[in-house]
């Protein structure tokens, strides 16, 4: 049966609105790259001049560094806590339900709250937390002093609101793991940890790697847990690569060096992607045939 | 597996601190909010208190601003959901029943777009939007938003509609129904659970969303996060007990309608991601 011609125009909105305000911007913002401008107007072209002051400028460093250290403790960390968590689910808990709703708590929270609260814990002198750390004799988290203090706390709030998404997304991997595959290891002799080993973390890896590539592009994007806690501050020590964009284009009307800083945005994010991004062509292909 | 009581104890201990890392600071703002402003940071917390109103009666007496960004928050979240929801079952329709390179092509595109990083996407948008008199409207807010979820939104509609058996689209071709018809007399009333899955994610994000209202509101179109960031950053220093109130009233209803739809969240996200 022939499908009406009309159909195929049933994406057409959705590519449509996809293409006016994320990939053409985006494919202008690599022009911009090569200009010099304010507020995308009156553009003149310079070059890689852009490129090559991002290259000198200390700050947009300070940002690449941070960037990389907080997404890469993020990210692993998520995994290792949504791990421990999932298998802990897995393993069976008391009142699953209510335990499962409360693990999913934080993804309600948008991140101006989060910070709300992180914030209020971590008040110098006077918050919960570092009341406690005190009364433990330990040292107070100096975060709005200290750019390893502050960056700290900015994973710390970050992991606590993304971490539902990889705990879902592992749990659910982890309870479709065939009960007889784990039996069958067990029969064979194998102890727990063989078992999780070279049984489970197989069979999961998938579900690993997705999640771990989602969280990697996402937490790259990381602007408001920074801009909201720490303001990139002290003396832009704790700026991660989306506050440097916003602060060059918005504050200091650089528009070429924050579409520059951009577009190694998007081209560090394609790479993470890459992957994905092959495995998923290959799948819609062999879908095609 | 063999369970000892050291085994079991230790699981509960491991349970009791996963319970502390994800409801105590949600607990915390809910009480807070409720205490009077000295007691807010009085240590150790006091659990046992006389519930007091008086943070939220000085919120909206002092923040008839706050108000007014809920509204624009609902009106925006809302727009965002429709018109999401509306696209995306378009578009996994079609993905969901046709076959051509350009439908192929075109579904893979959408999973390459949204890796891009939506911030850069301002650098350009900001003197269009301006140009446009769009700046500072519901209107741009709701275009972006509902842009962000279009991918996510098509492969979770196109992942449920595969579900549906093509057998009734064709006795209904048969039947005489057009596309439209076909539509929303059978495809609709079975793909009810995609369109909450995808109206969910859109709506948890519309509410909660911080960066495109920043940059392209200013005071018209303001949405409730921006009001909790002014109240924090707040140069004469943060007034705790009505910034814990109006986080409370921001959080308390996205995180009831959470709870109430998790199997969606859950459902969504293996369907938009471990399959799509």
């Amino acid at each position: 049966m022939k499908p009406a011609r009309a159909s195929y125009l049933l994406p057409a909105p959705a590519l449509l609105m996809l293409t006016g305000v994320i990939a053409l911007p985006a494919l202008y913002v690599f022009y911009l790259s090569f200009t010099e401008s304010s507020f995308g107007t009156e553009t003149r072209f310079v070059g890689f001049a852009n490129f090559a002051h991002i290259v000198s400028d200390g700050y947009f460093w300070t940002a690449f560094v941070n960037t990389f250290i907080v997404v890469n403790v993020i990210v692993y960390g998520e995994l290792l806590l949504a791990l421990a968590i999932a298998l802990l689910f897995a393993g069976g808990v008391p009142f699953r339900k209510l335990m499962f709703s409360i693990m999913l708590m934080p993804y309600a929270t948008s991140q101006v709250v989060a910070v709300i609260v992180w914030r209020y814990m971590l008040e110098p002198d006077v918050g919960i937390i570092t009341q406690v750390l005190a009364n433990l004799g330990l040292p107070a988290l100096e975060w709005t002093l200290n750019r390893w203090h502050g960056l700290t706390i900015v994973s710390l709030v970050s992991i606590w609101l993304h971490l539902p998404f990889t705990f879902i997304i592992l749990y659910s991997a982890l309870i479709s793991v065939p009960r007889e595959l784990q039996e069958a290891a067990h029969v064979d002799g194998a102890t727990s940890w063989q078992t999780f080993r070279y049984v489970i973390i197989p069979y999961i890896l998938p579900a690993i790697l997705v999640a771990m590539m989602f969280r990697f592009v996402f937490a790259f994007r990381m602007f408001a847990e920074v801009w909201l806690l720490t303001g990139g501050g002290p003396i832009r020590m704790t700026e991660v690569l989306a506050t440097y964009l916003y602060r060059e284009a918005f504050r200091y009307h650089n528009f070429g060096l924050a579409s520059a800083t951009g577009w190694l945005l998007l081209v560090a994010t394609l790479i993470i992607a890459s992957f994905y991004l092959f495995q998923m062509y290959r799948r819609t292909l062999k879908h095609d045939a | 597996m063999r369970r000892t009581p050291l085994h079991s104890a230790l699981r509960l201990v491991a349970l009791a601190l996963v319970v502390l890392w994800s409801a105590f600071p949600i607990f915390l703002i809910v009480t807070a909010s409720l205490k009077p402003s000295r007691e807010i940071f009085s240590f150790p917390p006091s659990f046992v208190f006389v519930p007091t109103f008086e943070n939220y009666v000085e919120l909206f007496r002092r923040w008839p601003a706050f108000v007014d960004a809920l509204v624009n928050s609902l009106i925006v979240t809302v727009g965002a959901t429709l018109l999401t929801i509306a696209f995306a079952t378009l578009a996994g329709y079609g993905f969901s029943r046709l076959r051509s390179r350009f439908l192929t092509g075109s579904a893979f595109y959408m999973i390459v777009v949204r890796m891009f990083p939506p911030i850069i996407v301002t650098l350009p948008l900001f003197p269009i939007v301006n140009f446009l008199r769009l700046n500072d409207t519901h209107a741009i807010l709701i275009v972006i938003y509902c842009t962000c979820y279009l991918s996510l939104g098509s492969w979770i509609m196109k992942t449920f509609m595969d579900q549906i058996p093509r057998e009734l689209d064709e006795a209904a071709v048969i039947d005489g129904a057009t596309l439209g018809q076909i539509l929303v007399k059978v495809i609709l009333p079975l793909s009810t659970q995609g369109i909450v899955a995808v109206g969910v994610f859109v709506f948890i994000f519309s509410w909660n969303e911080y960066l495109f209202a920043f940059i392209f509101t200013a005071t018209e179109a303001k949405t409730g996060p921006l009001i909790l960031a002014e109240m924090l950053g707040s140069i004469e220093g943060v007034d705790w007990g009505i910034l814990f109130a109006a986080a409370t009233v921001e959080l308390v209803p996205i995180l009831v309608f959470v709870l109430l739809v998790q199997r969606f969240i859950v459902a969504g996200l293996t369907a938009g991601s471990v399959k799509g």
